[in-house]
């Protein structure tokens, strides 16, 4: 499974210059932090900046040698791995607006076919988690979720 | 033409549905606490929906929902926001809301963004040493706290600019010092207060009267002095208040709850009455009580003028700490 | 030894309504484990806000997801066993003689000889637990924010025992982790830290969102790439109850695998994937005498069981009495916690002993019901090996959404936990491990806040930090624990160079 690549320590320098970037943002962020006075000596900005630059040197050394990492995804598994977070996205934006049932089979439906499922018995499992879930959050355990506009 | 027609059809429906009939009681009655259950705002929340059931003000029960973040900032931005009009729901606040309004830490609105209601009960800020501390009153307090102040360590549950740290800094005024000078430790919340004072890691502590009664009675801490107009019944009726003690210092906690700014005058009408009338019920009182509050009433329009008059105070006192 | 605690505990155990979550606690668990999907620490992250939302009181979500910890070490084996592949981290060992002996017609037989392995293991473990805590929460009294800083110190050298092979990953995630806590209100100064003017963030980043993001989203992304190809399920169990013979023979073992795996579980730092590597390689080396190991052993398959859920139990002694996390799962209970407003410390035992003691007692009262659900009900769990992941994963992802949803109400509480879930798949990918930065998280806000608490009141001396006795034997063993793992891995070069030479 870890299966080590070139490409794939190239791929965790990209990483560890992008947690650089975080440490540079996150220590400049930190020392601009906007208070009036602190009581105690330190105040809210050392403990930021401190792990900013604690960061950043872990990060040079990881850019020295990222070790060992998995190959990212290409082709059509890159294409499914982004289309999960984007489902979950779609619904997680649909669910005040189209109620949770709704959205659940968005997303019970559409991660289920990414999946392998063929698309009747996606279409089945949507529906009856769905329906499961809704069952088990809004009757059994009295979780509050959102009905929608659309049939509230 | 027809479309028109259903047009004008669909947006009359729409109306009488929003709008309720004036002055009635709420279909839906419903208490939001801007904090997670257990906490101070759910106690509020429910002294309104208990005591307004009990009294057979309201038919229907309560309900209390839950909307956590900073303090309740969350829930008046969703209350501005979202609710605006909606004469079912009433928010619960506290003076705490009303110090966290004026430094402007509810997001870009200010205290005339809502309807304020009512309160209907209040705590009282105490200072409290350890059992076992050589201060036996609010005077020798001060004179130690004069003779040392870089050494006079004061702990609160919360952080600078918080309603305990408002307390010390008052303290600190009264033994003539700057508030930014005072070696404050904000701590989480009121039992830890009590553990710094007993393990003797700090001197003195701000805290509210309710919860250091209990302590107070037990004789874990001593409470030196009331932040109150004149002494609390119960507990602490042998503490005097700091005025007694020669120092001008009250900090009411009170306990109240707002409406949206575009809540028809009906429905605000309807609640106000409702809670001038549920004050002076018995089953009101066995319910404040109950909770660990002193009597403290205003409603109406005399605690919107209270809450803006609080918030152009604390505005003051803020401005006068450096914050 | 004052066990009081403990007896009121049973009683806090006892009621009928934590029987029946420890029960549903232990069923949810031991799917969770035999489920090679998830681990114990997803399904407690899954859990967390339903509990929560429930209005359970914290002793009772305690039990809880204390129960499905131990089930999932409990149902770690069946996947091993019958699949060859663990279905946690703690049953990796359990695969090595256990799926041979499957392979031999005697599943059945695995089956049982482990479940009996693993109920001698989680009660012995339960009863160094019951025994250690009160012991080291005497240390409790004294404790201010001078010693709770220093606790917090020796609680990140621990980590040294961690790091395995890529130390850096470890502390980068400790980084994150330490970075992520301080978003939100400033516990002491009152200022907003990197909440960039957004209500929702004031309260800092919800513990259930990190969780649930690190842990729930990443995961579904990577069973997407690992969809399980070819793996076949051994459905002819054989006979269903344990030879005599073997249990004679397999008593030593279990015992032995109890003993490491409590000690193992004990070191802040470590958890059952280490204890049951130590005690399968212990074993080995004492009873392989003919080189049956690896080929269906029985003693090979009973005492890392043995260990994991000893381990499981060893692991909540430094984060009952001291608030440290023993393993990534209990840094997540530790977490579960704070929801509830009790911070982790060494007050803990003090404070609230009807959630210490109430836990303890559902140990005892989780492994007679995890033995007696696991030994007649193994078929129905072997079963569920079939669920196919197009009905499991979105079933994760919508407890995932449901979970942080109903903490919040709040869509963009949805839309964070996705956010991190993206970047904890892609550290996952990158090889970096996802406990440190849960470890990170959980201690960063009370190791900040006391070491500022402690130089308010010192007035900027730092010599406070250096004060008190607790203070100063915390340092040293801070020191010895983050020094050890250097000296051992000198040796290590050292003997090897002396090999090669």
């Amino acid at each position: 499974m870890s299966d080590t690549t070139f490409s794939s320590s190239r791929i965790g320098r990209i990483g560890g210059l992008l947690m650089l970037a975080l440490a540079i943002a996150y220590g400049i962020g930190g020392s601009q932090i906007d208070y009036a006075f602190a009581s105690d000596p330190l105040g809210p900005r050392v403990v930021p900046v401190l792990l900013a630059i604690i960061l950043a040197v872990l990060c040079l050394f990881y850019l020295k040698n990222p070790g060992t990492a998995e190959a990212f995804p290409t082709g059509q598994l890159l294409v499914k791995i982004v289309a999960v977070p984007l489902l979950l996205l779609a619904s997680a934006l649909l669910l005040e607006p189209a109620g949770f049932a709704a959205s659940i089979f968005l997303l019970t439906f559409g991660v289920g076919w990414i999946f392998g499922a063929p698309l009747r018995l996606a279409l089945i499992g949507g529906v009856g988690q769905a329906a499961l879930w809704w069952f088990v959050f809004s009757y059994l355990l009295d979780v509050y979720l959102p009905v929608g506009q659309l049939f509230g | 033409m027809t479309r028109t027609f259903v047009k004008t059809l669909l947006a009359a429906g729409l109306f009488a549905a929003v709008a309720s009939p004036a002055g009635a009681e709420p279909s839906k009655p419903e208490c939001l606490a801007g904090a997670k259950p257990g906490g101070g705002f759910d106690l509020t929340c429910r002294l309104a929906a208990n005591a307004l059931l009990e009294a057979k003000i309201i038919g229907k029960p309560m309900a209390v929902t839950y909307m956590e973040g900073g303090v309740g900032a969350v829930a008046y931005n969703h209350v501005i926001g979202k609710r605006g009009s909606d004469g079912n729901l009433i928010t619960a606040a506290s003076s705490g809301s009303a110090l966290l309004i004026a430094q402007g830490k509810f997001g870009q609105y200010d205290e005339t963004a809502v309807r304020w209601l009512g309160a209907l009960g209040a705590d009282y800020g105490v200072l409290v040493v350890a059992a076992d501390s050589p201060y036996k009153s609010l005077s020798e307090l001060i004179a130690a706290y004069k003779a040392s102040p870089t050494d006079f360590s004061v702990a609160g549950g919360g952080a600078v600019g918080s309603q305990d740290w408002m307390k010390g800094s008052l303290l600190a005024k009264a033994a003539g010092q700057e508030p930014k000078e005072m070696r404050y430790v904000a701590l989480e919340g009121g039992g830890a207060v009590l553990t710094a004072l007993e393990g003797g890691h700090v001197k003195v502590g701000a805290g509210d009267a309710a919860e250091m009664s209990k302590h107070h009675a037990a004789g874990k801490v001593r409470v030196l002095a009331v932040m109150a107009p004149e002494r609390l019944p119960g507990e602490l009726a042998e503490v005097p208040t700091a005025k007694e003690q020669g120092v001008d210092i009250e900090w009411p906690v009170w306990r109240g709850y707002y409406v949206g700014k575009d809540v028809s005058d009906a429905d605000y009408k309807w609640w106000a009455d409702a809670f001038t009338k549920l004050v002076a019920t018995p089953e009101f009182v066995k319910e404040r009580e109950a909770r660990g509050l002193y009597e403290y009433t205003q409603v109406g329009d005399a605690f919107d003028q209270q809450v803006k008059a609080d918030v152009a105070r604390f505005k003051i006192i803020a401005k006068e700490a450096g914050m | 030894m004052n066990l009081d605690y403990l007896w009121n505990g049973f009683t806090v155990a006892l009621t009928m309504q934590n029987l029946l979550i420890g029960l549903a606690g232990c069923f949810i668990g031991t799917l969770v484990g035999a489920l090679p999907a998830i681990g114990p620490i997803n399904g407690i992250a899954l859990l967390i806000p339903i509990a929560y939302t429930m209005g359970l009181p914290a002793e009772s979500t305690m039990i809880l997801l204390a129960a499905v910890y131990c089930g999932a070490e409990y149902g770690g084996r069946i996947s091993s066993i019958l699949l060859n592949v663990p279905g946690d981290a703690g049953a990796v060992m359990t695969a090595l003689d256990g799926n041979p002996m499957a392979r031999q017609g005697r599943a059945g037989e695995a089956l049982m000889l482990s479940g009996l392995s693993s109920f001698v293991g989680g009660v012995f473990g339960a009863v160094g637990l019951a025994l250690f805590a009160p012991l080291l929460a005497g240390l409790a009294i004294g404790f201010g924010p001078a010693e709770y800083f220093v606790l917090m110190v020796f609680a990140f050298a621990t980590l040294g025992s961690m790091v395995g092979s890529q130390p850096v990953k470890t502390l980068i995630g400790c980084t994150l982790g330490l970075m992520l806590a301080t978003v939100g209100l400033d516990a002491t100064s009152g200022a907003y830290r990197f909440t960039f003017n957004e209500p929702e963030l004031g309260d800092g980043i919800e513990f259930v969102v990190l969780v649930i993001g690190l842990f729930s989203v990443s995961e579904a992304l990577l069973i997407l790439e690992h969809q399980a190809s070819g793996v076949t399920v051994i459905r002819e169990l054989g006979r269903m109850t344990a030879r005599l013979d073997d249990i004679r023979k397999s008593i030593g073992a279990t015992l032995r695998g109890s003993v490491i795996g409590f000690i193992v579980g004990v070191l802040p730092g470590t958890g059952a994937s280490v204890s049951s590597a130590v005690s399968y390689t212990t074993e080995k080396r004492i009873s392989d005498t003919e080189g049956t190991f690896g080929k269906g052993d029985v003693r090979g398959l009973t005492a890392p069981e043995a260990a994991n859920n000893a381990t499981a139990c060893g692991a909540f002694v430094p984060m009952l009495t001291l608030g440290v996390p023993g393993s990534g799962t209990t840094a997540v209970m530790l977490g579960a916690l704070m929801l509830y407003n009790i911070q982790p410390g060494p007050m803990l035992i003090t404070e609230r002993p009807e959630v210490v003691g109430g836990l303890v007692a559902s140990l005892f009262i989780g492994n007679v019901l995890l033995l007696l659900l696991n030994l007649p009900l193994v078929n129905i769990f072997a079963r569920v090996l079939t669920v196919p992941n197009w009905l499991l994963v979105p079933g994760i992802l919508v407890l995932s959404v449901v979970g942080v949803y109903s903490t919040h109400a709040s869509v963009f509480s949805i839309l964070l936990m996705l956010g991190i879930g993206i970047i904890g798949w892609l550290l996952r990918k990158a090889g970096f491990d996802m406990a440190p930065i849960i470890l990170g998280f959980v201690l960063g806000h009370v190791m900040e806040v006391n070491l500022r608490n402690a130089l308010a009141i010192s007035g900027g001396d730092i010599s406070i930090l250096f004060q008190s006795k607790i203070s100063i034997i915390l340092w040293i063993l801070a020191g010895a624990m983050a020094v050890m793992p250097l000296i051992a891995g000198w040796r290590k070069a050292k003997r090897m160079k002396t090999a090669t030479s």
